[in-house]
């Protein structure tokens, strides 16, 4: 068990090298760099030298392992630089929009996993009865339907039926919680419905195939009660793949919602993404790109325990 | 002794795309308490949908008992409602599946899976009941009970799981346990030690078993009575002694000649049955063994043959030939 996990918290440090050399090659691979950028609006009147001065104070004159070099020491030491574009540092940068992401992904999470289960685990049991239609196309729905759509439709109704919308100013959850879920709860809603539709149909699928495997049978010849079969029998078994879908998609919502912050205001961690794209801020990039990987890493890290946690074949190893 | 279980006209059909098959096709048997009963046959000959039907696990809803009775203790089992039937499974009748490595949950200890049982049924308090499991380990001979009982299922071997679901079978000491092919999956070695211990325990705890299997060398040792079934029909039923020694139908005869004989040398040849079991979507008319049948007459085709009595009491056999066959009958593994 312990020699698993930390195999496993061994290999996130690889990993995420490999992720800091990706991203740094391959944001200078894209033609123009945020000297340039700025100074785009001058047309023709910016001398090379200019040029050139700007990018020796951003360390771009340097040979590129030296660059590498630099910043990756300078992340081991959680120091990730300034902004190239706003001078700011990274951290304060992302800090804001960082928990803004990660508490709507926190809280699509639980609204999908909440609606995902027990409708999962309903249409596994009523199998091809109208139960499990509806359910069927509710999930879906929620497959075709994009997030900033419900989004549009969510504050369209807020309006029309109780001539109200929600929040557009950032509150931190810390500063005013009630604030701060008036204006999370619909983003989080939106996509949570997406969400639980895949993580339904993963629940289903997983359930109907436990329910008709040999220990079922046992368990029911054992004369136990159908709840103790489902909760304790099924359920922990069905959960592996229920687990993984949740898990890879949570970490996707990190940085993963340009649109749909965009539709209700919201500067999260994808709004950023593309600005930083947009103007070749290198340090910027690679500081998001770095955290989003983390998050991933770090997702699948708790999946580990979690699927060590659940399968005893898997602890053991 | 009295009947315990007593299946009368038992009917099981499942609904599949090809047409109904009918698994199970008007059959009769009984158990008298504390009696070993074999159910023997091919596979696909109806044996386990037998035992499922009893129990009332037969997958529904392509599969449905349409017809029957079977009293257990008096009560028809079919009649009972949903709830009445759970309280009987596992503390009256418990069973035993084939498949040790698929038949016991993965994510739940050992320990755990013994003692829901005993919580459900007893409403025993949880130290009680982990006592009363490790016991029950001890009983089915796994060494250590105590380390043993925190342990999953693939920490054990395929033998020591077929010995915790016969300690989970007989965790409520039930009055009957249906063996489906209990040691089909195990080892040769193992499948002995499995059968001594199930049938001392059995002789112990004066439990009756339905023993199904497929093999007739396993029945000579352990039954008292022998069904043979074929087609989903019994066709031969006699004590175990009499089946061995005298089979009067001669799919039981098919059946003797093709189990390989270690005690023999090796100048026989097996003899297996020729052809494959019919197709129960569309049964022939007459006799359903017919077209494989050696001692086939023109009568075969046409009447199916009742089960009548033959030879010594309680021997019964549904064929119209049954006379012509001891004439022909060979030691087991004889020269030909």
């Amino acid at each position: 068990m312990w020699k698993y996990l930390v195999k496993r918290f061994l290999l996130m440090f690889p990993t995420l090298l490999g992720v800091a050399l990706l991203t740094f090659v391959l944001i200078r691979v894209i033609p123009g760099d945020v000297v340039e950028l700025r100074y785009a609006g001058d047309r023709g009147s910016v001398s090379q030298d200019v040029l050139e001065k700007e990018r020796a104070r951003f360390g771009l004159d340097q040979p590129l392992w030296r660059q590498f070099a630099t910043w990756v020491l300078g992340v081991a030491r959680l120091d990730f630089g300034e902004s190239m574009w706003t001078g700011a540092p990274i951290w304060q940068e992302i800090r804001l929009r960082f928990a803004l992401s990660l508490q709507v992904a926190i809280m699509a999470t639980l609204v999908a996993v909440v609606l995902a289960i027990p409708l999962g685990v309903l249409a596994a049991l009523k199998q091809d009865s109208w139960i499990d239609y509806a359910v069927r196309i509710f999930s879906i729905a929620g497959l075709a339907t994009p997030s900033f759509w419900l989004g549009i439709v969510f504050i369209l109704l807020l309006l029309v039926v109780f001539h109200w919308l929600p929040p557009m100013i950032y509150t931190p959850f810390w500063v005013s919680p009630w604030e701060n879920l008036k204006q999370l709860i619909w983003p989080a809603l939106a996509v949570g419905y997406r969400y639980s539709a895949v993580a339904t149909r993963m629940t289903r699928s997983a359930m109907l195939e436990v329910l008709r495997e040999d220990y079922i049978r046992t368990a029911r010849a054992k004369g136990l009660v159908q709840r103790l079969i489902l909760a304790r029998h099924a359920l922990k078994n069905a959960m592996l793949p229920v687990l993984t879908v949740v898990a890879l998609e949570f970490a996707f919502l990190i940085g993963g919602l340009v649109v749909t912050e965009q539709v209700f205001n919201l500067n999260g961690l994808g709004l950023l993404f593309v600005q930083a794209v947009a103007h070749r801020d290198y340090t910027l990039i690679q500081a998001l790109v770095m955290l989003v990987a983390g998050v991933f890493i770090v997702v699948n890290f708790l999946m580990d325990i979690g699927y060590a946690w659940i399968d005893p074949r898997i602890r053991y190893r | 002794m009295g009947s315990l279980l007593d299946v009368v006209d038992l009917q099981t059909q499942f609904v599949t795309r090809g047409g109904v098959v009918r698994a199970v096709d008007g059959v009769s048997w009984d158990v008298a308490e504390g009696e070993t009963v074999a159910l023997v046959g091919e596979s696909g000959c109806g044996k386990s949908v037998s035992a499922l039907s009893i129990m009332r696990l037969v997958a529904a809803p392509a599969g449905r008992v349409v017809g029957g009775r079977i009293l257990f203790k008096g009560r028809d089992l079919l009649q009972l409602d949903e709830e009445s039937m759970r309280r009987v499974r596992g503390s009256e009748i418990a069973m035993i599946f084939q498949e040790p490595m698929t038949s016991l949950n993965p994510v739940l200890t050992i320990g755990r899976q013994i003692t829901e049982g005993l919580e459900t049924h007893l409403g025993m308090a949880p130290t009680a009941a982990r006592a009363r499991a490790a016991e029950l380990l001890s009983m089915v001979g796994i060494p250590d009970p105590a380390r043993r009982l925190p342990q999953y299922p693939h920490q054990f071997s395929g033998g020591m799981r077929q010995r915790m679901m016969i300690a989970m079978a007989l965790a409520c000491e039930p009055a009957l346990v249906l063996a489906d092919e209990p040691t089909t999956a195990l080892d040769v070695t193992i499948q002995a030690q499995i059968l001594e211990l199930m049938k001392s325990l059995s002789r112990r705890l004066g439990v009756a078993m339905l023993m199904i299997t497929h093999n007739l060398g396993i029945v000579a040792r352990y039954a008292d009575r022998v069904n043979v079934m074929y087609a989903g029909k019994i066709i031969e039923r006699g004590t175990a002694r009499e089946i061995y020694a005298t089979p009067r139908h001669p799919y039981t005869l098919g059946l003797l000649r093709s189990v390989p004989r270690l005690d023999e040398p090796r100048r026989a040849r097996l003899d297996p049955i020729e052809g494959q079991p019919p197709d129960l979507t569309r049964l022939p008319g007459g006799c359903a063994f017919a077209p494989r049948c050696a001692f086939r007459v023109e009568r075969c085709a046409v009447e199916t043959p009742p089960l009548r009595p033959i030879g010594a009491p309680g021997h019964v056999t549904a064929c119209w030939e049954a006379e012509r066959l001891t004439a022909v009958r060979e030691p087991v593994g004889g020269r030909r």
